[in-house]
């Protein structure tokens, strides 16, 4: 029987279709992509943070045979324009950058020169024969002394190291701040990490001078944007330019940019009429790729004797670098923008500041907004040490309640359909809080210091247009996708999404499917190509499922809307409205029941296509639909995170004894998808709040250069997650769905940060920093002792 | 001033046994296992992810014992017997057990880390056919996964070594 209302493909635990090729060797990475005649070429990279280019001398290594050629600065500016970041957004300040630098370098490991060689091995053996001559400069390695007013300056041009200043207050916050209540104060700071993903950063382009055509084969999130930057700062068309991302050893942010390697492979291939590759090596990736994080925050709340939040400020100060890649307010202002999450707070005023250094350019890493969550939390856990008040009370207490949605927030952002309350109270049932806090008590005498963390997440996960515009971000959030029903009956769709292990191919085809009444394993995701799918905005955020999933699923029910008047037409019926599809075939209802009409979607797609004079009247042959559509300004999922831990005073370990999940993300395509990414992005907001970490010296030598000094968890390192669903549809997206992925590295960071920091109390310490290592902590509490 | 001390080194016919073929090539003596393997003998699914032996996306079985392919130069591996992820073959053709369980657990994301993970325990499995959890951790904490947070990954090992105990105890 045929249920109309209940899902039948989405929501199914359906494991992925991307596997097969996986798990069998046969997936293609760049690297594995062969291509006669390629030419390699590798990057000479500066040892110094800042310093002028006096000179590159290039002759030796270009009579090293094999080698074709060495290509500076001065060379690709002939080939290339300038990448001008110069958003209108108020308080950001104009930046250029040149394809490769030409008398400045601004980090250590920024770019001198191309090399390009018959095979990697040479053109590294010519690396050591290029000649430079540097002058070296002060390097500026603290954002804070990049602000002081006798600063070294990156940009000489600016006349300032502060890139972007964005402030915002509602009218009464400052009277209410200074009528004599006391102010609390709480401080936050991330380090800085890198995305790392397992597979680098690589390219392959090739040029067909016949056809006057570029494809370039690259891994990357976005193709559409990327093949519109390559294009332009090319000088050539974008119907010039074919993007191909392939298989992706996953990207969490870092493969969006257009990079100047790129960009000069590109160039280079166009310019010697040869194909040129490209494959960044480990040590490349961690100190020269993209960089994320490193910031400093200071809240200042007043609040009521019950811990009732009355007004709050919020100072963010972030060190982004030498490079924009992205306009500079891209990342911390949207921290700015949602920090209340889930409390109700009105009186609320920002000042974020971006600082330009000599490190690696930052870029938004899987959750750019990742310490939203632990600022929020945290104050909360600093509210309650104050007051002498249970830290869930004062949760309790400011939490927006289920009546009291949709509210709106200070800074005029709308929250709707989220229920953290009620993840809330269910967390703290399923782990028998007053329970675990009398145990805690009496461990504590037994020096057991045991640690409670709870986080309260609201994730910003579907970004629309609305919001890009109020926040001052230049970009769009639609997203485009297209159905096509072949003669026989073949299903094929794409979006403008590239997936880099999010299993976009299977969760689309579950929406698709949905959308047109078939079943997914019928139809076919064609992602990752620019001559293929139609142009969207890629993957980023939390976007794929609600912009990427839900248009492939409104152009599946507009493709279904056309089988069936088609449909109608073969059945003799003047209305298709009694008709549905389901597993492929055309069903029919009369009074209450549904039966098989026996018509099926090969049958309607051969008259479509073959037979189109028995179309309905004025109907176009064919069944290909395309879509598009840009989501609400924003929606929300969101979550409790709690984190169980002992800390051994003795040794400054941290064990994470227990983690638990509850979690609100809307319609679920795929339920085992999501749950793999709820893992995912947990553990790495648990890696980044316990190892990672880029250590640059006081002379800006970046000292995280290999695998063994830049860490991230192995298995014996990782707690097991318990996850439980709390799912409530969003009432204005397509099917409901809302979209997750970076709500678990918000709420590891500010779980487990605020469970060591509840194990410490009895020594008065208040994380507020990270990582959280060893070390560290044996220092606080050394200081203590 | 010279690329004087610069050799570069003569190319050498050597013979690689890999997954019961004999391949021929023709390398320079200083190329990587990794690298012979992948452009070389063109089998593209062992990967490159770290080139000093931390990741363990390159680890293929060296006489049946798993290795990291870029800690190795191709030369040094002349007579050895070489098995990697396209090695890596079911009864049927099909999926063995862990890449069933793999797949079925979405011990998986990207795809990257896991022909090495694959190796690594379609031969631990066969030694040590009924691990406990902390044993699969121990031994999996070889290989480096930026996806998965490894959970899943634990969870595909255990049902696979019970998949492996079911087939052998009802042969
Ligand atoms: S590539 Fe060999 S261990 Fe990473
Ligand atoms: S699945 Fe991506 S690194 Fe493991």
């Amino acid at each position: 029987m045929l249920n109309k209302t209940a899902f039948s493909s989405i929501g199914k635990r359906q494991p992925r279709s991307e596997d097969y090729r996986l798990l069998t060797g046969r997936g293609r990475y760049i690297d594995d992509i062969d291509i006669s005649g390629a030419l390699h070429a590798c990057f000479v990279r500066s040892p110094y943070a800042h310093a002028r280019i006096l000179s590159i001398d290039g002759a030796d290594a270009e009579d090293l045979p094999g080698v074709v050629g060495v290509f500076t600065g001065n060379d690709l500016s002939q080939w290339t324009t300038k990448l001008r970041m110069a958003p209108p957004i108020e308080g950001v300040k104009p930046l250029e950058m040149t394809t490769l630098p030409i008398d400045k370098v601004l980090f250590h490991g920024d770019l001198v020169a191309c090399i390009v060689a018959e095979d990697r091995y040479l053109a590294e053996d010519a690396m050591e024969l290029v000649d430079i001559d540097y002058e070296p400069l002060p390097p500026i390695t603290d954002m804070f002394k990049a602000l002081e007013d006798d600063s070294f300056l990156i940009d000489e041009t600016l006349g300032t190291n502060l890139i972007s200043q964005q402030s915002f207050a509602t009218p009464d916050v400052h009277r209410i701040m200074s009528n004599g209540d006391k102010v609390i104060e709480s401080t936050f700071s991330e380090h800085r990490q890198t995305h790392l993903p397992i597979e680098t950063r690589g390219i392959i382009a090739q040029w067909d001078a016949g056809c006057e055509h570029l494809t370039v084969h690259v891994g990357n999130q976005a193709t559409h944007p990327y093949r519109s930057a390559l294009a332009a700062r090319l000088r050539i068309s974008e119907s010039q330019l074919t993007v191909i991302s392939p298989d992706v050893g996953g990207g969490f942010g870092q493969k969006i940019a257009l990079y100047r390697e790129e960009l000069t492979v590109a160039a280079l291939a166009r310019y010697l009429n040869q194909p040129v590759r490209w494959r960044e090596d480990r040590m490349e990736n961690l100190m020269a790729a993209s960089h994320a994080r490193e910031d400093w925050v200071r809240t200042r709340t007043v609040v009521e004797a019950d811990g009732r939040l009355k007004a709050m400020s919020l100072e963010i100060v972030e060190d982004f670098g030498g490079y924009c890649f992205y306009p500079a307010n891209y990342l911390a202002r949207v921290i700015a923008m949602i920090l209340s999450g889930p409390y109700k707070l009105q009186h609320y005023a920002y000042d974020v500041k971006v600082v330009l250094t000599n490190k690696c350019g930052n870029g938004p890493m899987r959750a750019p907004m990742a310490i939203t969550s632990w600022i929020m939390d945290g104050t909360i856990d600093n509210i309650a040490r104050e007051l002498g008040m249970d830290p869930v009370e004062v949760r309790r207490i400011n939490m927006i309640r289920e009546d009291e949605f949709p509210y709106q927030m200070a800074t005029g952002e709308t929250l709707e359909d989220i229920n953290p309350f009620e993840t809330m109270e269910k967390g703290l049932a399923l782990i028998g809080y007053e329970k675990l806090r009398k145990q805690q008590k009496a461990d504590q005498e037994q020096g057991i210091y045991r640690g409670i963390g709870i986080c309260n997440v609201v994730e910003s996960t579907t970004y629309g247009s609305k919001f890009y515009k109020s926040a001052g971000i230049p970009g769009s959030g639609h997203e485009a996708a297209w159905v096509r029903v072949e003669p026989s009956g073949a299903i094929i769709a794409s979006v403008g999404i590239s997936a880099t292990g999010q299993g976009y191919e299977t969760a689309f085809a579950q929406t698709v499917a949905e959308g047109l009444g078939v079943n997914a394993e019928d139809v076919s995701v064609q992602l990752g190509n620019t001559d293929v799918a139609p142009y969207g905005m890629g993957s980023r955020g939390a976007r794929g499922g609600t912009a990427g999933g839900g248009t492939a699923y409104l152009a599946g029910q507009d493709a279904q809307k056309k089988v069936l008047a088609i449909a109608a037409k073969m059945l003799g019926l003047n209305t298709d409205e009694q008709l549905s599809m389901k597993g492929g075939k055309v069903w029919r209802r009369l009074d209450e029941d549904w039966s098989d009409t026996k018509l099926t979607l090969a049958d309607v797609a051969r008259i479509a296509y073959l037979d189109p004079t028995n179309l309905p009247q004025g109907m176009e042959p064919g069944i290909q639909i395309h879509k598009t559509y840009d989501p609400p300004s924003m929606t929300y999922s969101n979550s409790t995170h709690f984190c169980q831990v002992v800390v051994d005073v003795k040794t400054g370990a941290v064990c994470i004894e227990r983690y638990l999940i509850v979690e609100n993300c809307g319609t679920v395509i795929n339920p085992l998808i999501v749950e793999g990414q709820q893992h995912g992005a947990t553990i790495m907001g648990l890696s980044g709040t316990l190892f990672e970490q880029v250590i640059y010296d006081e002379n800006g030598q970046n000292l995280t250069g290999s695998l063994a000094d830049y860490l991230i968890p192995t298995a014996t390192e990782v707690p097991d997650l318990e996850i439980v669903h709390m799912n409530t549809a969003n009432k204005r997206t397509p099917a409901g769905i809302k979209g997750m992925a970076e709500g678990g590295v918000m709420g590891a960071i500010g779980a487990l940060s605020n469970s060591v920091s509840d194990a410490l109390l009895p020594f008065g310490i208040v994380i507020d920093k990270h990582p959280i290592s060893p070390n560290v902590l044996r220092t606080l509490l050394r200081e203590k002792e | 001033m010279s690329g004087g001390n610069l050799i570069v080194m003569e190319k050498r016919p050597i013979t690689l046994h890999i997954n019961g073929c004999d391949i021929d090539v023709l390398i320079e003596p200083r190329k990587l296992l990794s690298d012979v393997i992948r452009e070389d003998a063109r089998l593209t699914g062992t990967h490159v992810g770290c080139e000093h032996g931390v990741c363990g996306a390159c680890t293929i079985l060296i006489d049946g014992r798993p290795q990291r392919s870029c800690l190795t130069f191709a030369i040094q591996a002349q007579g050895k017997t070489l098995s990697t992820i396209e090695g890596v073959v079911g009864e049927d053709g099909g999926y063995t057990a862990l890449q069933q369980a793999m797949h079925e657990e979405h011990g998986l994301q990207c795809g990257f880390c896991t022909p090495g993970i694959i190796v690594t325990f379609e031969a631990y499995l066969k030694n040590n056919p009924d691990p406990t959890e902390d044993e699969i951790r121990d031994v999996l904490s070889g290989n480096l996964c930026r996806c998965t947070g490894y959970q899943n990954i634990i969870r595909a090992i255990k049902k696979a070594a019970a998949m492996i105990r079911v087939d052998v105890g009802g042969a």
